[in-house]
Order: structure tokens, then C-alpha cells, then sequence
């Protein structure tokens, strides 16, 4: 041991002089750092309650619950997230994996309180000292535990389907598709927004499980339509999916495609169609073999009843068939996809319009139901001068000539009136008919079009010209040539369905030429045979009914689909007939009784 | 890494090799001539280093994996023995007179998974598990919540709900009754029609 | 003196065992001793569960003639959580915040050893800045834990202002992990394919340099107080020796095998992460007692500094930190079986981990770096121990007991 070892220690005096490390009571002045993960913060307008926040917690320190003054409404379950403090472990994976990135937590690390139930909170939402604060853990793009991107569908190149009707997107691969499909996080947002309520995360599950023929199944329990759907549904689902808010949502159609792409070839070998059905003596007819007349059919025969249709054209299939493209929907699908409908044991009576060749009357008298689908197969004029000028089309029309297999000669140049989805069929069919020059006039902007985005970024890359705020007021001929001449329109004040209405400017007409001029503006119902059984009709034409029971004013005659609440979508018109069916079967089995509580 | 395979498989022939990166390689042996191998390894082939003595259970096969990780200092490498037990009448034998370290893994294991290695000294003796008088909890059939839920009671007044459930109470609940009904009359036919086949 | 006198007591005590190896069924370590607790020559007491500065919670049942240690048994079980149950149950990413729970002063290397197990059996590669920051991350770590571990050496002996000193600095650590991660003590920081997020901001390298500044003071008067102190040398020479030839019997790693002069070190024998791109050299001792121990973990935490300084220095100033993984709910790890280890401030830590191809791991073993030091080798070398310095003895081990029992 030597002096040096006994005196050195000493020098630990010095410390004494120097300010202590730590700090004093209370403690204020040290805030936590930026990052750090303290209390909860909850942007409660921006939350949709999806409750993946609690899907990936670990300790089960979350719980979804129903917060005054949130209320469910369309893409928002109204719950939102109650945090257990007793079990939270400050990991922040719910804030790493919050989809629309509403949640986070503050930087507050000094709150005590002796009752223990104070430590289960809503945050954004129970008022706290940390409530608003921005400063704390948020999530960043590169913390986002979710992938933003979906998987792109590979489609025909723009310039070789410009020459074609061949089928555009050509499905995807199974490693896509299983890609696709492990992005849901099966919060089921989706399910309300889809008019039939499919059960989009069980059959999405079943393709990252790889059980395509459960996943069929799961399809044809609310939708026998899904095939189509999977091609040309307008994805209601999509626009309100989790995902959506900060990235791009699932491609549930296509996923949807994929299954019944997969398993068309056995499909009713795993649905177990064509095999004994319950059979009642009860007997339906159905008006108009569209997809609410169809669906109403499969799900009645699941009933048991005896089922005929009564159809105007030589096919069914309505507005799918008629209505929609070959490139976006092949008929050849539709028709496998009718024929499973048809292998329940359904009766179809072609070429028989009600109301001309056989009377709605006498229908209604001798079947114990009637569902009326006919849909809205009338295309609208625009109330203009020149309407009957040759070269002039009515964009339905125009459709169901192409559908039938007629290819006209449009010319070089070909104006189409319309921003919905009807519109963008009209322009892309023009491409590939041969049409130069096709141009899409609109009376508002890009904007407010009804037509999906996609729809009108593929129309884009085909080459098809849009031009918005201007509206035809006068077709005329001059020549081999058609004359439009049109005004130019701005947006005023907002309408009731909340689109600004677009507002003529004085004088500045102008006049474009063209070969052909399509009108794409809408369609209306053909309700005429209503009276034939004195059933009442709305001022739109439509039929009137209850929006619930889909029942008219004669109790055995329902009416849905496009006819019952005017032009809409597929899914619409198939969630339309399937809930006539069950409607139909309680009208049928509880005699006299109300339809609802 | 391969020679010293090799080798160990003409002496105690090696039922199974995967080698998953260059300094590590899995080898099954069968559970008579592990101890030896061990031994071999050791003594000859220079893996002086227990790493550390696992079990691996696969209810599914009715067996137990035992995993002895082996590390060679010279060469930097490991070389993972894996035995496998019947999950029925777990026995290993002990190697507590090779390791120090050895019988402290087995006393765990003997606790966490019931496995036995007789001679293995106070292998009897409870390790961390003082008054457990359940299966060994590391089995796959002990099921941590179903205990922890019978033994502990959870804090009231804690629920949550389902968005869907919600949505469709709040938004559709005609609908939603129309969706069920109709499941059910279309699942019923179709699983008719399966069990008439 | 007196203390002379115990250190050879102590001698006497550890060459006996080594010397009765004949049974080779039978070594000294398996020795089972009994004492006749009725003669009044022997004390029984248990030291512990609570812990006696920074040992964690374990209990020693002691068998005391005297006040000299003549057998002890350890007790484990106070901490255990099950975590490796737990993880069968939940899902890859939903292990990710219980696993930094197996270590209290050094979490980091289970983030980092159970994300470097995962990415390998997943095939995941991780970014280049990624893996220079989980280095760097895994170096704070060690230094915070170093330097706490190197209070609680001196706090054991009596010289608690080194422990305060020690704790306080290591706060100053964690105020930097507090910046980086968002977290003091468990950080949650290292994510399988990456790390969580990049530095805070481009000052935050200049700020960590303060701290080291700092730390390189404070081991100044360290060395002033605590190693060049008559009392502290008379009572850690010769304290717990480990011979070189247990090293490999008893499976010890890490500072305590190389203070006793065998050159083992993961960040050199299997490099991981970066550490094949910096320089530095393994620190070796040899007379591998208490005291020899604590200066070797000073000279570690002076090269851990070392360590950082280069890795501000080296690293690439720009890049991606982490990779996207698939969707986490829904993660399913290819079927496989490894094993990973990495050099913590106590020895090698590993995890071993079964994957069956599903969401959940099938199995995952942590090899705590201390298992071994508490289990079999502390009960071997408290015998011939003073009671008063069972404690030191502990923490120059660097028992912990929560990746004992996991």
C-alpha cells in the first residue's frame, strides 16, 4: 500500500464545489424531448376508429369505444381508442401503425393521480393538460408501419388497347395478389360502405390463407355477381378504406377478381349449384334480367321458390351486358358468371317486354311476387336544339349497339357530352372504334366528374382530350360535318348535392366540328307498365317504394335497382336483390304481417 | 464446417444437416450417441463453448427438440446438436460432468419443459418456479392466458367493440339483418348439398 | 492485516476443489455439500432478494462459518415474466417491445438480438446507416451500463460517491437516448429491418461528444477514488478469482473471461453489425479478480467512447435507416432455426429462435450473458468469501437476473 493510494481519494473533494446533477422540485423546466413517447394524443377528427391501434397492442391496453360526440357515419365506426395506463407499455407501435396517423403522444411525462380509474382515458377526447399538444412522438413516413402502395394491375399497354376490345387489365399473379392481400388490416371500415355488405376482410383473409374456394363461397354469400364485380364494380369499398387516408387503399376488387379468376372452372362444384334446392310451391316473376333481377333470383331459389324471369333482349345480363364495355367486362364472363345463376333452376322467358307483350296486370295476378328490375335503360337528351341531327347519339344506346357486336364507323373526330362513368365508356369504346380525335366536354371541372379517377386517368393515357366548364347549346350539319356549338361555363354557387352548379357565361360561345357527337348526360327509368297494375311512380319516373322493404303501394310488387331509386351502380342494383329476395320470402312466409319492427 | 460434419457423421452418423450460415450448422443426432458426440466435439474437435442447452416443443409430433449450441473459438464457429425426445417419456442423458454450465440449463429445463437428465445434480430442485403445481408452463399446451384468466381477475369496466359490429348496428341494421339471413339460407343449402355427396 | 489474511483464506478455499477431480461423473462443481446446521459451528441466511446495489433481484442462501462464506446456492425467480413464452403468443412485431425487458441496463441488445435473429430467418438485409446506428446505439448502451455497473462496483465497497456519479452520468446517457428513441430506460429504438428513425437532427453527434467529454473526466477522478484507493485495492485483490480453465467449464464470456486473460470477444471472433469496419483491440487482463475486473470494464468504457467517436466518423452521413416490412399483423416468418450473439457489457448474449413458418416465433431462447456467471459460477466462487463482500463479488460478475429467468 503505498501514501499515494491513501491520499488520491481525496481529491473526490473537489466535486463538492461543483452544481448538482440534478434538478429540482418540481420539476418544470425540463421539458420531455421532441420524441419522446409520454401521454396519448388523439386527433379525434382525423381518427376513424378502425382499431388497428388495438389489433397490434400487445398488452391489451386498448379498447375501442363509443365516444360522445363521435357517431358512426360513412368510413368512420364513430369508436375511438380508451387507453389503459395500467398496461400500456409506451412502446408506441399503435402510433407507428395508425393508418390515417391520427394518433400520437406527447411529450408530457409528469402527471400523477391516486385513483386508479383516472389511468383509463380516451385521448383527444377527455380533456388533459397534453391534450393538444404537438410537441412528442408522431409517426413518420419512414416509422409507417403499413405499406402506402398497392400493387399495380397489369394492364395493356395504352397503345395496344386503343386498337382493341380485348380486356384491359389482365389479373393479378398469385404473388401479387397475396401481396395485396397482406396489406388489410381487417378493420372492416369497408363492409358498411359496400352496398351489399360484403365481407370483404374474410375473403381478402382467404387469399392470404390461400382458400380461393372458401373465399368463393364467402364471395356468393352476398354477392352472386362477383365476378363482374371484380372488374367493373365501382369500389365503394376502395374509397373508404383505411389505407385510403394516407396512401392508396386495398385493391379489393381486383383481390376480388383473383379469386373468382382462380376458381371459375369448379365454381359450381364448390358452391354445390345444381344440387337439390328446397322446393316451395310459391311462384316469382321477376321483370328484367339485369344484376338486381338475377341476384333477386339466385337468393329466392335459395329459398326454395320457383322462379321466371321475364326479359326484354335476347340475353341477360342488363346494363352489365349492355351497358359496359367489352374491354372493362368480356361477355364471356358475364355469361359463365349468369350461368351459374341459372344453374339453380331459374326460367327465363326471352324477348318478352312487360307491359307490350304481357300485362304487369295479369302478372301480378298470377305469380304470388313480382320483382320489378328494369332498370334505367332510357338514355336523357339534352334539351337542346339539333338533337335529332344526324350523327347525334345517345351514349346508353350508343353502348348497347357496340354490345350487340356492331362496330359503326364514328369518323375522325367525336365529341361525347358527360363526366360519369357512362361518359368514359362512350369516349374509350370511341378509341377503339377508330375514332381520331375524341373529346370529352364536361360543365364543371375535373373535380366534381362522377366518373372514377381511374376510369378517367386510363381514358387520358388513350388519348382522349377532355375539356371541362363548357356545354353544347346547338348541334347543327354543315356539310359532311357536325356543327356543336357550345358555351362556356364557370361554377357558382353549391347545389344540393353540394357540387358547385355550373353558371353560363354570356357570349362566349363557340363552335367545334365533328363527325359524331355523343350525348353521355344520364339515363332515366322506363316506368310505363306501372299503370297497367296501378302502381305509383315518382316525378323522376322511378317506381315508388318503400326505401326499406323496396315494397310498392301493390303489397306483392317490389321494385328495385335502377328503377326503383334512379340511375346508380352494379352493387347497388345487387344489393337491391338480394335484400328484395329477403323482403319477398318474409312478405311470402309471414302473411300479413309488417315487413319491419 | 463441412469436413468436421463429415467426420462427425462416420462416427456417429448425422440424420440431418442444414447448415444456415457458414459458422452454423444444425445437426440431428439420435439421442443415444449425443452425449458422445458432445464429448467428441468437445475433446477433439475443439467446440469447448457451450453456447447454451435448449428445448424446442412440437406438440404437433409429439416430440421435444433439445438444441445444444456448441462453439468452436478457434475456428469462430457453432455447431447447433439437435436431439429429439418423445414428448411421452422425455429423458436425456446429463451432461453436467462436461460443463459446469450444464447442469443450471438443465435444471430449467427439467422445470420449464419437464424434460428429466437423471444424475444431473439438484435437477429435481425447482429454479425459478417455486410452488408451481401446473404442467411445465414452456409446454405448447400450457396456455399462458387461460391461466393468467383463471388466476388473476381483470380490471372492471373494461370493454371494446367491434367497428363492424358497430357500423352495422348504428348505420344498416335492416340490412345487416337481410345479410345474415341470407348467409344463413345460402350456407345451409350449400352445406346440404356437401353432406348429401 | 486482516484483509490479508481472509485473500489468502480465499486461496486455500478455491485450490481445494480443483484438486478433487477423480470421479469424472462426479467434478467438484456437482458436489453437493452438507453441513451440520445443528453443530452451531455454521449460519444459514439469505442475502437477498432484494438487491445490494445494482445485482438485481436474486437471493443467495449462504451457509456461513464465521462470517466466511462456506456454501452457497443461488435463487432465481423473483423477476420472471415468461417473456419466452410470451413471445409464442404474440405476433414478430408485438415481441419487439417485451423483449428489451430481459435487460434492465443494457435492453438495446435484445432489441438488436432479436431483430438480427428475425431478419435472418426472414432474409431481410438491413440499410447500411441503419446497422451503423444500432452500433452506435448498442455502444451507448454499453457505456451507460459500464459506467452504472462500475458505480455499483464501487458502491458495494463503500464508496457510494462513485455510484452516484456513475448513475448520474448514465442519466446523461439516457437524456441522449431520450432524444434518439424517444425512451430512457427501454427504447424500443431497434426494429426488425432497421431502426425506428434517423438522429433527431445534425447536432446530435455534437451533443453525444459532450457527454463523452464528460464521462472522460469523470473516469479521471474515478481512477483518483476508486482505483488508486488503499481500502478498495485491499478489499478487491484477490476477491472471486476465476481461474483461466473455468472459463470454458462454466461457459463465461465477456469481461470476466477476459480478465482472466482468455481473448474472447463477439465484436471480434464473429463480428456483427459494423464492427468489422472499426479498430479497436481486445482488452485483456490476467490476474482476473474484483479488482482486476473493474479495471478492465474502465479501460471498456474509455473504448466504447473510442468506439463512438469513430462511428460518428465513419458512418455515411445520408441513407435509408430502416427497410418497409411486409404488413406487420400479418408478418409471417419463413420456417428456420438460428442462433445470433452479440458482446454485451457482461458477456456474450444470444438468441436462438425456431420459426414454424407462422405469424408467431415457435420458440425463442436468450442466452442472458450472465446465466452461467450466477448460476454455476458465483456459487463456486462466494465459497471462502467474507459475508461483507459477497456483494461486490456479485456485481463484478454483473449478475442479472432477468435475463437469468427471462
Amino acid at each position: 500500500m503505498s501514501l499515494k493510494d491513501v491520499l488520491s481519494p481525496f481529491s473526490a473533494w473537489k466535486r463538492t464545489l461543483e452544481k448538482p446533477f440534478t434538478i429540482k422540485k418540481p420539476i418544470t423546466e425540463r421539458e420531455g424531448e421532441d420524441r419522446y413517447r409520454g401521454f396519448h394524443v388523439n386527433d379525434i377528427e382525423k381518427c376513424i376508429g378502425c382499431g388497428t391501434c388495438e389489433e397490434i397492442c400487445q398488452n391489451e391496453a386498448i379498447d375501442m369505444v363509443e365516444s360522445y360526440p363521435i357517431t358512426a357515419n360513412k368510413g368512420d365506426s364513430g369508436l375511438r381508442p380508451q387507453i389503459d395506463y395500467g398496461r400500456c407499455c409506451w412502446c408506441a407501435l399503435c402510433v407507428d401503425v395508425c393508418p390515417t396517423g391520427s394518433l400520437g403522444m406527447s411529450n408530457d411525462y409528469i402527471w400523477v393521480t391516486p385513483n386508479p380509474d383516472e389511468w383509463v382515458f380516451k385521448p383527444g377526447i377527455d380533456e388533459k393538460e397534453w391534450k393538444d399538444d404537438d410537441k412528442g412522438y408522431r409517426r413518420t413516413e419512414e416509422a409507417w408501419l403499413l405499406d402506402p402502395e398497392q400493387e399495380p394491375m397489369p394492364v395493356l399497354e395504352p397503345e395496344v388497347r386503343k386498337n382493341t376490345f380485348k380486356e384491359m387489365a389482365k389479373g393479378y399473379q398469385v404473388t401479387m395478389a397475396l401481396e395485396e392481400a397482406s396489406r388489410c388490416l381487417e378493420c372492416g371500415i369497408c363492409i358498411e360502405a359496400c352496398p351489399t355488405h360484403m365481407d370483404i376482410p374474410e375473403y381478402i383473409r382467404a387469399i392470404r390463407e390461400n382458400r380461393l374456394e372458401d373465399g368463393l363461397k364467402i364471395l356468393y354469400d352476398t354477392n352472386p355477381f362477383s365476378e363482374s364485380c371484380g372488374r367493373v364494380c365501382t369500389a365503394r369499398c376502395q374509397d373508404v378504406c383505411v389505407l385510403g387516408h394516407n396512401g392508396e387503399p386495398i385493391a379489393i376488387r381486383w383481390l376480388k377478381r383473383y379469386i373468382t379468376d382462380n376458381t371459375y372452372e369448379k365454381r359450381n362444384e364448390i358452391l354445390g349449384i345444381g344440387k337439390p334446392l328446397p322446393e316451395s310451391d310459391k311462384k316469382i316473376v321477376i321483370i328484367g334480367g339485369g344484376p338486381s333481377g338475377l341476384t333477386a333470383a339466385f337468393y329466392l331459389r335459395n329459398y326454395g321458390y320457383q322462379i321466371t324471369i321475364y326479359e326484354k333482349h335476347d340475353k341477360l345480363g342488363g346494363m352489365l351486358r349492355y351497358g359496359i364495355p367489352e374491354y372493362r367486362l368480356p361477355k364471356e364472363v358475364l355469361d359463365r358468371e349468369i350461368k351459374t345463376i341459372l344453374d339453380t333452376g331459374v326460367e327465363v322467358k326471352y324477348k318478352v317486354e312487360v307491359g307490350k307483350d304481357v300485362s304487369l296486370k295479369e302478372l301480378q295476378e298470377t305469380y304470388d311476387a313480382v320483382f320489378i328490375s328494369v332498370g334505367a335503360q332510357k338514355g336523357t337528351e339534352m334539351p337542346i336544339e339539333g338533337m335529332d341531327t344526324l350523327g347525334v347519339l345517345i351514349g346508353v344506346d350508343f353502348l348497347d349497339r357496340i354490345a350487340e357486336g356492331e362496330r359503326p364507323d364514328l369518323g375522325e373526330k367525336v365529341i361525347v357530352v358527360g363526366g360519369g362513368n357512362t361518359a368514359m365508356d362512350v369516349c374509350r369504346s370511341s378509341v377503339r372504334l377508330g375514332a381520331k380525335e375524341v373529346q370529352v366536354l364536361y360543365r364543371r371541372t375535373e373535380q366534381e366528374m362522377p366518373a372514377n379517377d381511374e376510369e378517367i386517368e386510363e381514358a387520358k393515357e388513350e388519348g382522349v382530350k377532355f375539356e371541362f366548364l363548357t356545354s353544347p347549346v346547338k348541334i347543327s350539319r354543315k356539310g359532311d360535318k357536325l356543327q356543336v356549338e357550345c358555351i362556356r361555363m364557370k361554377l357558382g354557387e353549391p347545389d344540393s348535392s353540394g357540387r358547385r352548379r355550373p353558371v353560363a357565361i354570356e357570349g362566349s360561345n363557340y363552335v367545334i366540328e365533328a363527325d359524331t357527337c355523343v350525348m353521355a348526360i344520364g339515363q332515366k327509368v322506363d316506368s310505363e307498365m306501372a299503370q297497367q297494375a296501378n302502381i305509383k311512380t315518382t316525378r323522376w319516373g322511378t317506381f315508388d317504394i318503400d326505401p326499406t322493404t323496396l315494397q310498392t303501394n301493390v303489397k306483392n310488387v317490389f321494385a328495385g335497382g335502377d328503377c326503383g331509386f334512379g340511375p346508380d351502380d352494379a352493387i347497388r342494383a345487387i344489393a337491391d336483390g338480394k335484400k328484395a329476395a329477403y323482403f319477398i320470402n318474409k312478405f311470402l312466409t309471414k302473411k300479413g304481417e309488417p315487413l319491419i319492427d | 464446417m463441412e469436413d468436421i460434419l463429415n467426420r462427425l457423421d462416420q462416427k456417429f452418423y448425422v440424420q440431418a444437416r442444414y447448415v444456415q450460415r457458414p459458422n452454423l450448422a444444425f445437426v440431428t443426432l439420435k439421442k443415444n450417441v449425443a452425449v458422445q458426440a458432445i464429448t467428441y466435439l468437445r475433446d477433439v474437435e475443439g467446440f469447448r463453448h457451450l453456447v447454451m442447452i435448449s428445448a424446442v416443443d412440437y406438440i404437433e409430433q409429439n416430440m421435444f427438440q433439445l438444441t445444444y449450441i456448441l462453439h468452436n473459438y478457434q475456428l469462430h464457429s457453432d455447431i447447433a446438436v439437435r436431439v429429439e425426445l418423445d414428448r411421452e417419456n422425455p429423458v436425456m442423458d446429463s451432461l453436467h460432468h462436461l460443463w459446469a454450465a450444464a447442469q443450471v440449463y438443465q435444471r430449467e429445463i427439467k422445470e420449464m419443459f419437464g424434460i428429466d437428465f437423471p444424475g444431473s445434480p439438484r435437477v429435481d430442485e425447482p429454479m425459478i418456479l417455486e410452488g408451481w403445481d401446473n404442467i411445465p408452463p414452456m409446454r405448447k399446451e400450457f396456455d399462458t392466458k387461460k391461466y393468467s384468466e383463471e388466476t388473476y381477475f381483470p380490471r372492471e369496466g373494461r370493454a371494446s367493440c367491434d367497428p363492424v359490429k358497430i357500423m352495422e348496428k348504428k348505420l344498416y341494421r335492416v340490412e345487416a339483418e337481410v345479410k345474415y339471413e341470407i348467409k344463413r339460407v345460402v350456407r345451409d343449402n350449400r352445406n346440404k348439398s356437401a353432406d348429401a355427396n | 492485516m486482516k484483509s490479508k489474511e481472509l485473500s489468502e483464506t480465499i486461496e486455500i478455499n478455491q485450490q481445494t476443489p480443483t484438486k478433487t477431480i477423480l470421479n469424472p461423473w462426479q467434478p467438484f462443481w456437482a458436489e453437493q455439500k452438507e453441513f451440520d446446521l445443528k453443530s452451531g459451528k455454521y449460519l444459514k441466511i439469505w442475502h437477498g432478494p432484494q438487491h445490494p446495489g445494482v445485482t438485481g433481484n436474486m437471493a443467495l442462501e449462504l451457509t456461513l462459518q464465521g462470517d466466511v462464506v462456506v456454501d452457497c446456492k443461488t435463487h432465481v425467480g423473483y423477476l420472471h415474466r415468461g417473456f419466452e413464452k410470451l413471445m409464442e403468443r404474440r405476433k414478430f412485431i408485438q415481441c419487439f417491445p417485451i423483449v428489451c425487458r430481459i435487460c434492465v441496463p443494457e435492453p438495446d441488445y435484445n432489441e438488436y438480438l432479436f431483430a438480427a435473429a428475425v431478419e435472418e430467418l426472414a432474409g431481410i438485409q438491413v440499410p447500411e446507416r441503419g446497422q451503423w446506428i444500432r452500433t452506435l446505439v448498442l455502444e451507448m448502451i454499453r457505456l451507460a451500463s459500464l459506467t452504472m455497473g462500475l458505480g455499483g462496483q464501487a458502491g458495494a465497497f463503500g464508496l457510494v460517491p462513485v455510484g452516484q456519479w456513475g448513475v448520474a452520468h448514465r442519466d446523461f446517457i439516457l437524456d441522449l437516448f431520450e432524444e434518439l428513441t424517444g425512451g430512457r430506460i427501454y427504447h424500443m429504438y431497434i426494429i426488425p429491418g432497421g431502426v425506428r428513425q434517423d438522429f433527431p437532427d445534425d447536432e446530435f453527434p455534437h451533443r453525444v461528444e459532450l457527454v463523452l467529454q464528460k464521462l472522460e473526466k469523470l473516469i479521471l477522478d474515478i481512477e483518483k477514488l476508486m482505483f488508486n484507493n488503499a481500502v478498495f485495492k485491499a478489499r478487491t485483490k484477490g476477491l472471486g478469482k476465476i481461474p483461466a480453465e473455468w472459463v470454458e467449464l462454466f461457459g463465461i464470456t465477456g469481461t470476466n473471461a477476459r480478465a482472466a486473460g482468455v481473448p474472447i470477444d463477439v465484436r471480434k471472433d464473429n463480428p456483427y453489425l459494423v464492427y468489422e469496419q472499426l479498430d479497436f483491440e481486445m482488452i485483456l487482463g490476467s490476474a482476473s479478480d474484483v479488482y482486476e475486473r473493474s479495471l478492465l470494464r474502465k479501460e471498456e468504457i474509455l473504448n466504447s467512447i473510442n468506439l463512438i467517436r469513430q462511428i460518428f466518423k465513419k458512418m455515411p452521413n445520408k441513407g435509408e435507416v430502416r427497410i418497409k416490412l411486409p404488413n406487420v399483423l400479418h408478418w409471417k416468418v419463413p420456417a428456420g432455426e438460428t442462433y445470433v450473439r452479440a458482446e454485451t457489457s457482461r458477456g456474450e448474449m444470444g438468441y436462438y429462435m425456431v420459426t414454424d413458418g407462422s405469424e408467431y416465433p415457435r420458440r425463442v431462447h436468450v442466452r442472458g450473458a450472465s446465466y452461467t456467471h450466477a448460476m454455476a459460477l458465483l456459487e463456486q466462487l462466494a465459497v471462502g468469501v467474507s459475508i461483507a463482500d459477497v456483494a461486490g463479488l456479485m456485481v463484478s460478475l454483473q449478475t442479472c437476473p432477468p435475463e437469468i429467468e427471462r
